[in-house]
C-alpha cells in the first residue's frame, strides 16, 4: 500500500486543493470579482480586493444570535451541512484545469444534488429561524429551487446524453476540444441563466429581495451562521461556473486557459446582472416553465434526432 | 389607515417597517399577506413627528423661515417659497419681478434633483439597480448646480422674506444652461428605458394602476394624480410667483399605472429644463429684494405651491407680532399616502414597495400629531403624566 497515493493525497485533494481552502478562496475571490464587475458597470468604484475576506472574518468573531422560537441545534448545524455540501461536490468537479480528484459513474446527478444542499439548507435554515421575512424568503427560495432545478438538469444533460454516461470525467473526455457550447447553444444559455437562479443573483434574487422581505431566509443569520452561507454561496458560484466551463467550453484546460474561461463566465453573469431589474417569483417560474424546460427539452430532441437519424 | 378585512386566525403579517431596508425613513406598514397575495394593508405613520409646527409658534418669521427650508430635505426650496410667500401675503409686500423668476428657477432645479432621485429610487424597489446608479450620478449634476447658484447641495436657503438672497450672474446663466443641456439628454435617455426595457416593463406596467375615478376619490396629488390622467398642477392651475410669466405644460398620462408614474416625471424633468431656459433667458432686471416690516399684520393667510411630491399647502395667522401664531403645514405625501394601501391590496408582495416608492413618499415631512377622539373619551396627557410615563417606560 502506497501511504501517500492512498492516505495523504485524497485528505490533501479535500482539504486544501482542489477542494477545500482552495475552493473556498477562489469562492471569495470570484465573488469579489463579480461584485467589482457589477459595481463598474453601474459607474460605481466597487468593493476592494479583500473586502469578501474581511466581510467573513468580521461575521466569524461577531455574536450569533439565535431567535428564540428556533432550534439551536439546527440552527447551528445547517450552515456547516450546507457547506459540506457545497465542498464535497468540489470533489467530482475539475477545478482550476485539473481532473476532478474523485469520480464515479452518475456522479453527475450527485454533483447537481449536492450543490442543491445549500438551497435546501438555506431553506429549512430560514424555516427554523421562523422570522416573518424568514418563512417568505424560504417560500421564494424553495419555490425558485423547484423552478430553475429542472431545467439546470436537463441543460446538463444534453452533454451527458451525447457522451452516453452520467459520469463528468467521461463527459469531459468527450467534451475534450470540441467545445460544445456551439453544438448545444440552447443548454449552454440555459445553464447559464440556471446556474444564476441557483446563485440567486439578480434578476432571479426575489428570494433576497431586500427592497421586500429584507435578506429572505437569512434575514435571523447573523455571525458564524452566515459566514458560513457566504463562503458556501462563493464555493457554489466557484463550482457551478467550473461545472458549465468543463461540460461547454472544451473540457480541461491548463489553469491559465481555465481562469480565462471562468473570468468569462464571471463577465457575462455580471452583465447579465447588471442589465436586468428584477423578476417576481411568480415571473421566474414562469419563465422557467414556460420557456426554460421546454427550451430544454427541444434541444435534447433535436440532440437525439442528430445523434440516431441523422448521423 | 387599514384597508381591506384582516381575519385574524389565518392572518400572516409582513410588517415594513420603522426600520426597513425599502423605507429610507420611518413608517410602519402591516401587509396581511395570502401566499403572496396582499390581503390587506394598513400604515402608522408618524415615527419622525418634530413638532416643527409648534416650534414656529416661538420664533420670530425670518427664524420661522430657516426652519420651515427643513420641513423635506428634497424639496427643501419650495418649503421656503411657500412660507416667504405666506407671510409676503399677510404682511402685503410683494418679492421684486427678478426674485420670484430665481425662485422659479430654484424650484424647477429642485424638481430636476427631486425628480432623478425618485427615478432611482423606484428603480431600487424594482432591483434594477443600474438605473438607480446612473440616475444618481447624473444628478450630481444639477445638486453642483444648486450649489454654485445658492451655496448649498440640499438646503439651500434662497429665500429670504420679500426676496432672495442668490443672483444669477451671466456666467453662472452659462453654467447653468450646460448642465441642463446634459441633463436633458439623460432624461430623454431614461424616458427611452422606462418605456423600453422590457425586463422593467415587466415590473411597472399594468402594476398599481390607478383609474382616473380613484384618483379623483382617493383625493390624490402631484405626480401621482397627473399618471392617472388628472390634469391638476398649480403651477398652471393657481401660478404663483413668478409662474404667470413662464406658463408650463401640464404633463399627464391615462394608464395610471407605475410606467405612467415614470413617464410623467421624467417628462417633467424635461419640461423643468425647458422652464429653465426660458427663465434664464428672460430674466428681470432689478432688486433681489423688498423691504419688509418686522411685525406683520394682523390676519391669516393660505398658500398653495406645486412641490415635486405634489401640493404643499401653507396656512399661517398671525397678531400683529413678529411671532405666527399658527402655522400649519400639509404636505403631498399625506395625501396619497391613502392610494398605497388602496393599491396594494390585491397586488403582489413584490410589488408593494414599488407602490409605495411610486408616489414618492417622505415621511418625516407628513408627521403631525393628532389628537384621537375615540369613544372611551379623550384621553389627553398632561404633561407631568407624559414625563412619569417616560420615566416608567425606559426605566
Amino acid at each position: 500500500m502506497n501511504f501517500f497515493a492512498d492516505v495523504i493525497q485524497p485528505i490533501l485533494a479535500l482539504l486544501v486543493f482542489p477542494g477545500g481552502l482552495f475552493v473556498l478562496a477562489l469562492g471569495l475571490v470570484y465573488l469579489w470579482v463579480n461584485r467589482k464587475l457589477v459595481a463598474r458597470l453601474q459607474n460605481r468604484i466597487g468593493p476592494r480586493w479583500f473586502q469578501p475576506v474581511a466581510d467573513v472574518v468580521r461575521l466569524f468573531v461577531k455574536e450569533e444570535i439565535i431567535p428564540e422560537d428556533a432550534n439551536p441545534a439546527l440552527f447551528v448545524a445547517l450552515p456547516i451541512v450546507g457547506l459540506a455540501g457545497v465542498l464535497t461536490a468540489s470533489l467530482y468537479v475539475p477545478l482550476f484545469g485539473m481532473a476532478a480528484p474523485f469520480s464515479y459513474p452518475g456522479d453527475l446527478i450527485v454533483t447537481v444534488y449536492l450543490l442543491s444542499l445549500l438551497t435546501l439548507c438555506i431553506g429549512l435554515a430560514g424555516a427554523n429561524s421562523t422570522g416573518r421575512f424568514s418563512l417568505v424568503g424560504v417560500t421564494r427560495t424553495l419555490t425558485q429551487m423547484f423552478s430553475y432545478e429542472a431545467p439546470f438538469l436537463l441543460a446538463l444533460l444534453s452533454p451527458a446524453i451525447i457522451a452516453q454516461t452520467w459520469q463528468i470525467s467521461e463527459i469531459i473526455a468527450y467534451a475534450d476540444g470540441r467545445w460544445l457550447m456551439f453544438t448545444h447553444p440552447i443548454s449552454f444559455v440555459i445553464a447559464i441563466i440556471a446556474l444564476m437562479g441557483k446563485l440567486e443573483m439578480p434578476p432571479f434574487d426575489a428570494p433576497e429581495a431586500e427592497t421586500e422581505i429584507v435578506a429572505g431566509a437569512m434575514t435571523e443569520y447573523s455571525g458564524r451562521g452566515l459566514a458560513l452561507f457566504k463562503l458556501g454561496h462563493g464555493a457554489e458560484l466557484v463550482i457551478g461556473v467550473a461545472l458549465v466551463t468543463a461540460l461547454f467550453m472544451g473540457g480541461t484546460a491548463n489553469p491559465l486557459i481555465w481562469l480565462a474561461q471562468t473570468a468569462v463566465m464571471l463577465l457575462v453573469l455580471s452583465l447579465v446582472q447588471v442589465l436586468m431589474a428584477r423578476l417576481r417569483i411568480d415571473q421566474t417560474v414562469g419563465l422557467w416553465w414556460r420557456y426554460g424546460s421546454v427550451l430544454a427539452i427541444v434541444q435534447i430532441v433535436i440532440l437525439i434526432v442528430w445523434e440516431r437519424i441523422v448521423a | 389607515m387599514i384597508n381591506g378585512n384582516v381575519k385574524p386566525a389565518e392572518k400572516f403579517v409582513v410588517p415594513i417597517g420603522p426600520q426597513h431596508p425599502a423605507l429610507k425613513e420611518p413608517g410602519h406598514f402591516e401587509l396581511t399577506i395570502d401566499g403572496e397575495t396582499v390581503t390587506a394593508a394598513s400604515a402608522r405613520l408618524g415615527y419622525a413627528h418634530r413638532g416643527i409646527e409648534k416650534g414656529a409658534e416661538s420664533r420670530s418669521y425670518v427664524q420661522t423661515l430657516y426652519m420651515m427650508e427643513r420641513v423635506c430635505g428634497i424639496c427643501s426650496h419650495i418649503h421656503g417659497t411657500a412660507f416667504s410667500l405666506v407671510v409676503e401675503k399677510l404682511a402685503g409686500v410683494e418679492a421684486p419681478p427678478r426674485a420670484q423668476a430665481i425662485r422659479v428657477l430654484v424650484a424647477e432645479l429642485e424638481r430636476i434633483h427631486s425628480h432623478l432621485l425618485w427615478v432611482g429610487v423606484g428603480a431600487h424597489e424594482a432591483g434594477f439597480d443600474a438605473l438607480f446608479m446612473y440616475s444618481w450620478r447624473d444628478r450630481e449634476v444639477v445638486m453642483d448646480i444648486l450649489e454654485a447658484l445658492t451655496g448649498n447641495r440640499v438646503n439651500y436657503s434662497a429665500n429670504v422674506l420679500g426676496g432672495v438672497k442668490c443672483d444669477v450672474t451671466p456666467e453662472a446663466a452659462e453654467t447653468i444652461l450646460k448642465g441642463v443641456d446634459f441633463l436633458e439628454e439623460r432624461a430623454r435617455q431614461y424616458l427611452e428605458v422606462v418605456q423600453s426595457d422590457a425586463m422593467f416593463l415587466r415590473r411597472t406596467r399594468g402594476v398599481g394602476t390607478m383609474t382616473r375615478e380613484e384618483a379623483l376619490t382617493l383625493g390624490v396629488v402631484g405626480p401621482t394624480a397627473r399618471a392617472s390622467g388628472v390634469t391638476q398642477d398649480l403651477r398652471k392651475d393657481a401660478p404663483y410667483a413668478a409662474y404667470p410669466d413662464f406658463p408650463i405644460n401640464v404633463i399627464t398620462e391615462t394608464a395610471g399605472d407605475l410606467e405612467a408614474r415614470f413617464i410623467v416625471r421624467v417628462k417633467e424633468t424635461i419640461e423643468s429644463c425647458r422652464i429653465i431656459r426660458e427663465v434664464l433667458a428672460n430674466l428681470p432686471e432689478g432688486e433681489l429684494t423688498t423691504r419688509m416690516p418686522r411685525r406683520v399684520k394682523e390676519g391669516e393667510a393660505i398658500v398653495r405651491l406645486e412641490a415635486p411630491r405634489g401640493e404643499v399647502f401653507y396656512y399661517v395667522q398671525s397678531d400683529g407680532t413678529d411671532t405666527a401664531k399658527r402655522v400649519k403645514v400639509r404636505t403631498p405625501t399625506i395625501a396619497n399616502m391613502a392610494s398605497v394601501l388602496h393599491l396594494s391590496v390585491g397586488h403582489q408582495l413584490a410589488d408593494v414597495p414599488m407602490i409605495l416608492a411610486g408616489i414618492d413618499p417622505c415621511f418625516s415631512c407628513n408627521d403631525r400629531s393628532v389628537r384621537l377622539t375615540s369613544a372611551h373619551g379623550n384621553d389627553v396627557w398632561t404633561w407631568e403624566k407624559l414625563r412619569q410615563h417616560g420615566i416608567e417606560a425606559y426605566r
